[in-house]
């Protein structure tokens, strides 16, 4: 997902006129100059300057000394710092967070063990783990997890589908 | 003296001991794995800290953050491949020196003077912290909104990239602080009607999104790290005794330097790795061997990102402004804790404080014998695949940021900045000036409001009190000196 300066800082002009705009029209203090719109107003309308700026191309050099430094140490280790990645692997990309919000949908109604061992097994799977080690993982790993974080840490984790009774879990 | 007494008390509990035990061995082991940071260490930390004592709560923060950053430097000597961001600057020259057939002496190094610059570190928080408390009991709402800006403006000028695109992420995080009714009239502000906005973005979630989840998607786009041979090690501490006779001046302004960009609000410990390292060769007098296996170099900067660990508390406990992203977790757990930070800690909080300094000294000692058998079975833990660990960072993420309000927006709000951060990172916006804006946008807003409120709108008190004026000068300074670098640029570059 890398985007040109010009894309990121017109992006970034967009958004703080759009919060400037939002934050002006907050309803004042009545009897008193100062409100919550004076903050946003300000923050909003630095974003437009610095998006602008950025969008011009200003302190770009800046960028550039930093990425030969870390192209070197990426180049140590055969890997391309910011080489172009196709679509289908940004995507690839998108697995945890994706995963993360599936979780928020499935835990009340599966219940954490369930869920949290589709979680472990997915991206195990995508960081090309063979599927013994994945299997393992995702029945051991949210057994301790579930375990460490009732019984210590106390927790409500939602038992859903599979209560453990027997390991103290409700 | 009694306070004195009473502070070992605290410290010398079982709870407390077993904590700083547990977290060091927590921390030297996330370290050590590439990808994973210090600060994502600290950070999922945090729910586990919900749990314990005040004391034993900043002890597992202090300990298991102060071996990750030593332990990062273990897979740099080894693999090249730094495990944490704050062992990047010198790990050619650690690399350099396996290469030379002295591994033990890199990794010697790094744990020896990793300890010493803590020690150092711990030493200047015990010297600053209480004449700055002073000071700042006089300070008002202008010259507290001076010095968050300021805090904002160093984690800007500092960061290696842009600064232009340093600030906008800082604003960026001023305008994620926005969200909520946490504002001077309590008007629900970029809520978009959704209730769980009402309350705004809590800055722990954020922090996991932005520096673990983004972690585990760069992971899914590039290759699997080599796998580190089975190696015996002879003595690691041999020979360290005359390093530290023959490097005097080296350690002493590493840990120099590490102090102060430690106690820059927002600078933290890789800062001060790479500001030492090439400070290191620029004084050195045998420039030409670094990047060859020169213990020189490795000095300066393995004892400077240590030292700034702890002097990074400093701005952290006296206005709660974080010193770096690993004291801007530390402040939300202070909070928490009823450790209120303020200048009014150190008065009236004195033996808890004198407990922190003893755990940083305890923590920094321990480092040494941890370390070494940390060192020794660091080939195994290299071992364990990616495709192992990545899934339970992911499950750690879901639970703790659960775990910090019981609330599922959290997970949520964990996504959305997994996405945000890796987003801004591959663009080259510096994502900790993000977080420290969120951190610290509330303070900035209340100190700004309530000193334009008290002055009736007009900005000349901000000026008029002398401490403020010195404040406002420096940022002012901090402010337009990257316009001034590139003016100058600019002129030479028509000249040339």
């Amino acid at each position: 997902m890398r985007l040109s300066d010009r894309v990121t800082g017109l992006f970034l002009v967009a958004l703080g006129a759009v919060a400037a705009l939002a934050g002006s029209r907050l309803p004042p203090v009545p009897g008193q100059q100062i409100g919550p719109n004076v903050f946003p107003v300000v923050v909003g309308l630095g974003i437009v300057l610095c998006g602008a700026l950025i969008a011009l191309g200003v302190g770009r050099h800046y960028e550039a000394e930093a990425e030969a430094d870390l192209a070197k140490i990426a180049a140590a280790h055969g890997e391309a710092a910011n080489g172009p990645v196709s679509w289908r692997r940004a995507a690839m990309a998108l697995i945890p967070p994706a995963l993360l919000l599936l979780y928020v949908l499935l835990v009340d109604r599966l219940g954490f063990l369930p869920t949290a061992a589709l979680i472990v097994l997915a991206t195990s799977l995508s960081l090309g783990a063979r599927l013994r080690l994945a299997a393992w993982l995702a029945l051991g790993a949210p057994l301790i997890v579930n375990l460490v974080f009732v019984k210590l840490l106390r927790v409500p984790l939602p038992s859903g589908l599979v209560p453990l009774p027997w390991l103290g879990l409700p | 003296m009694s306070t004195i007494g009473e502070a070992l008390l605290l410290v010398l509990q079982i709870d407390v001991l077993l904590a700083i035990l547990l977290a060091s061995i927590y921390g030297l082991m996330v370290g050590s794995l590439p990808g994973l940071s210090a600060t994502m260490a600290t950070a999922l930390l945090v729910p586990v800290t919900f749990y314990l004592s005040p004391i034993a709560a900043i002890a597992a923060i202090i300990a298991a953050s102060a071996m990750a950053i030593f332990s990062g430097d273990i897979p740099g000597t080894l693999l090249r491949i730094p495990g944490t961001p704050a062992s990047a600057a010198y790990t050619d020259e650690a690399y350099a020196m396996t290469r030379k057939g002295e591994p033990e002496m890199a990794l010697g190094i790094c744990v020896w003077f990793s300890a010493l610059g803590g020690i150092a570190g711990t030493l200047s928080l015990m010297v600053l912290a209480p004449p700055l408390a002073e000071m700042a009991l006089n300070f008002s709402t202008y010259e507290y909104f001076w010095l968050a800006f300021l805090g904002l403006m160093c984690a800007t000028m500092v960061a290696r990239s842009s600064p232009v695109k340093a600030i906008a992420s800082m604003l960026l995080g001023l305008l994620i602080a926005c969200i909520g009714i946490e504002n001077p009239a309590g008007t629900p502000r970029f809520t978009f009607g959704l209730t769980d906005l009402l309350g705004g973005i809590e800055p722990i979630p954020a922090l996991v999104g932005v520096f673990a989840v983004s972690e585990v998607m760069r992971a899914m786009l590039t290759p699997e790290p080599p796998k580190l041979p089975f190696r015996r090690f002879g003595s690691i501490l041999k020979g360290q005794i005359e390093l530290t006779k023959k490097y005097v001046a080296p350690q002493v302004r590493g840990n120099i330097v590490g102090i102060i960009i430690g106690v820059l609000p927002g600078a933290g410990a890789d800062m001060a790795a790479w500001v030492s390292y090439s400070m290191s060769k620029r004084f050195s007098k045998e420039p030409e061997k670094f990047g060859t296996g020169h213990p020189e170099g490795l000095i300066e900067a393995g004892a400077s990102n240590n030292a700034s660990l702890a002097s990074g508390w400093v701005p952290s406990l006296l206005f709660g402004i974080p010193g770096d992203t690993i004291t801007a977790i530390a402040i939300g757990v202070l909070y928490m804790k009823g450790l209120n930070p303020g200048p009014t800690l150190f008065t009236e909080r004195a033996a808890s404080m004198y407990a922190l300094y003893i755990i940083f000294i305890i923590a920094n000692i321990i480092m040494i014998p941890l370390g070494i058998v940390m060192i020794r079975l660091a080939s195994l833990m290299l071992r364990a695949p990616r495709s192992a660990i990545m899934p339970v960072i992911v499950l750690l993420c879901a639970v703790g940021a659960f775990a910090t309000g019981n609330n599922l927006f959290a997970v949520s709000t964990v996504a959305a900045f997994g996405v945000i951060g890796y987003v801004m990172e591959r663009n080259g916006y510096p994502v900790a000036a993000l977080v420290l804006g969120i951190i610290m946008g509330s303070m900035v807003e209340q100190s700004l409001v309530t000193s334009l409120i008290k002055s009736d709108g007009s900005i000349l008190p901000f000026f008029s009190r002398p401490v403020a004026a010195v404040l406002a000068a420096l940022t002012i300074a901090a402010l337009l000196w990257p316009v001034v670098v590139w003016g100058r640029n600019l002129a030479r570059g028509r000249r040339a």
